[in-house]
């Protein structure tokens, strides 16, 4: 029997690119397919059934038909649009981030239900906790942990002892903490301080929302971002865009909600 | 050959194959009419520029909308591209100056606002005379986003700053809209 032509499913959209007149070639990752890229026909004109149900940022659920190179979007409807996080331009720039970093992680046929909760979870902690990093931060840690990446925090990677309670030292490259006694060659290897290596703890055995209530001061969470994002960016292979931007906003003490 | 089909291919939305299609099609064209689309495309590059004042493109700075005395001098309306200000100018409603910031704050895709034309929108704000400006930036999240920004960074006391309604589209529907455009359309809604 052949396999049907129209399939449904829920997703997060990423994002789109223009494609020809009036299409839109839009980027989501599903629930039970992974990362999807698909086709809005007559997206873009301003009477289309589709319009406003493609933004990025919107989870949505869709109808699709199979397409001969690319499926096609024959329905869609919002499901939740985080409408709070879309009033500010930080809290945009956070999402974007985070579209950003699912959009490389992810992978086209290869469904990671985890990631896409993941993503949805931190989209509501983001609108829940504006002013503050650590939903990103929680983000970034468990990306790695539901992408096989979870990095080494209790042990050593090198001599596999027991890590003590004192600063030690982090390398994406070798996959985690290293004591002090063992040093080997690594260009990524970068000092971790012990109340750097709490928090990482916490994000790992805590769920989203007791994490989001953790405060840091500024020199620490100025660690966790630049140790995090920077192992983020290890695995991707490439630069994270959206960091500059987000960097930018948050050295900036303007206020951010656009009436 | 190989060279044209090489530059078509540079064109956004041209594929390798397109790009043949489209080199096979300007061989067999006559010459006069390759030549005129040469001549275009040479004369596009020779001649246009951006306008010192709106930054849209002109043959002539100040462009014509720029120089014309009876445009409202008082406020600037803010579109993301040249065609945004087409479109504007074909309701006939609009009589006041444009300023096209030649794209919008896209973080995913590395444009920022260094890369769009707001240094020379916020030096035109500094002027008196001017005591409004419309944000018409689309209603997509990077249009909004880059509306939040000139916002947050326009340092002009007393300025009038607003943004096109938002709303249902004529000849939509109201089964198919969003939850967000439904919402702006109440909000804005208004007395018949």
């Amino acid at each position: 029997m052949a396999p049907p032509r129209t399939y449904r499913c829920e997703a997060i959209i990423l994002g789109y690119t223009p494609l020809g007149e009036a299409d839109l070639l839009v980027t989501m990752y599903t629930w039970d397919q992974g990362k999807v890229i698909a086709v809005g026909k007559g997206a873009r004109r301003s009477t289309s059934k589709l319009v406003g149900h493609l933004e990025p940022l919107t989870m949505v659920r869709m109808s699709m038909a199979h397409g001969r190179s690319m499926d096609i979007i024959s329905q869609a409807e919002v499901v939740q649009s985080f409408s709070v996080l879309k009033e500010d331009l930080l809290t945009i720039t956070k999402g974007l981030y985070l579209a950003e970093l699912v959009d490389g992680f992810g992978a086209e046929e290869s469904p990671n239900p985890e990631l896409f909760r993941l993503m949805i979870d931190t989209l509501r902690a983001v609108e829940d906790n504006p002013e503050s990093d650590m939903p990103l931060r929680f983000f970034e840690f468990h990306l790695l942990q539901v992408s096989g990446l979870m990095p080494e925090l209790y042990h050593c990677v090198e001599c596999r002892e027991e890590l003590e309670p004192d600063a030690h030292r982090f390398s994406p490259n070798v996959g985690g903490t290293l004591c002090l006694d063992c040093s080997p060659d690594d260009a990524h290897l970068r000092p971790l301080s012990l109340r750097a290596l709490k928090v990482l703890r916490l994000l790992d055995r805590s769920e989203i929302s007791k994490a989001c209530k953790l405060s840091v001061d500024k020199s620490l969470a100025d660690e966790l971002r630049s140790l995090l994002s920077t192992t983020v960016g290890y695995w991707l292979g490439k630069e994270i865009r959206s960091n500059s931007f987000l960097d930018r906003l948050n050295n900036e003490s303007l206020p951010g909600v656009y009436t | 050959m190989a060279r044209l089909v090489q530059e078509l291919n540079r064109l956004p939305g041209i594929g390798p194959k397109s790009a043949q299609r489209l080199a096979y099609y300007i061989i067999r064209l006559p010459d006069d009419d390759a030549y005129a689309l040469a001549d275009a495309v040479t004369s596009v590059k020779q001649n246009i520029v951006f306008c010192e004042e709106c930054q849209n493109l002109t043959d002539a700075s100040p462009c014509q909308v720029c120089s014309d005395p009876r445009r409202d001098q008082t406020i600037i309306c803010v579109v993301e591209d040249p065609l945004d200000v087409l479109a504007m100018e074909r309701t006939r409603t609009f009589r006041g100056l444009y300023h096209v910031l030649h794209g919008v704050i896209s973080p995913i895709n590395g444009i920022g606002p260094d890369q769009l034309k707001l240094k020379e929108l916020f030096s035109r704000l500094e002027r008196p005379e001017i005591v409004e400006m419309v944000v018409a930036t689309n209603p997509t999240l990077e249009g909004e986003a880059t509306a939040m920004y000139i916002r947050r960074h326009q340092g002009q006391e007393g300025l009038k700053v607003t943004h096109l309604a938002r709303g249902l589209p004529v000849g939509g529907s109201l089964e198919y809209s969003d939850e967000t455009t439904l919402t702006r359309a109440f909000q804005g809604r208004q007395e018949i």
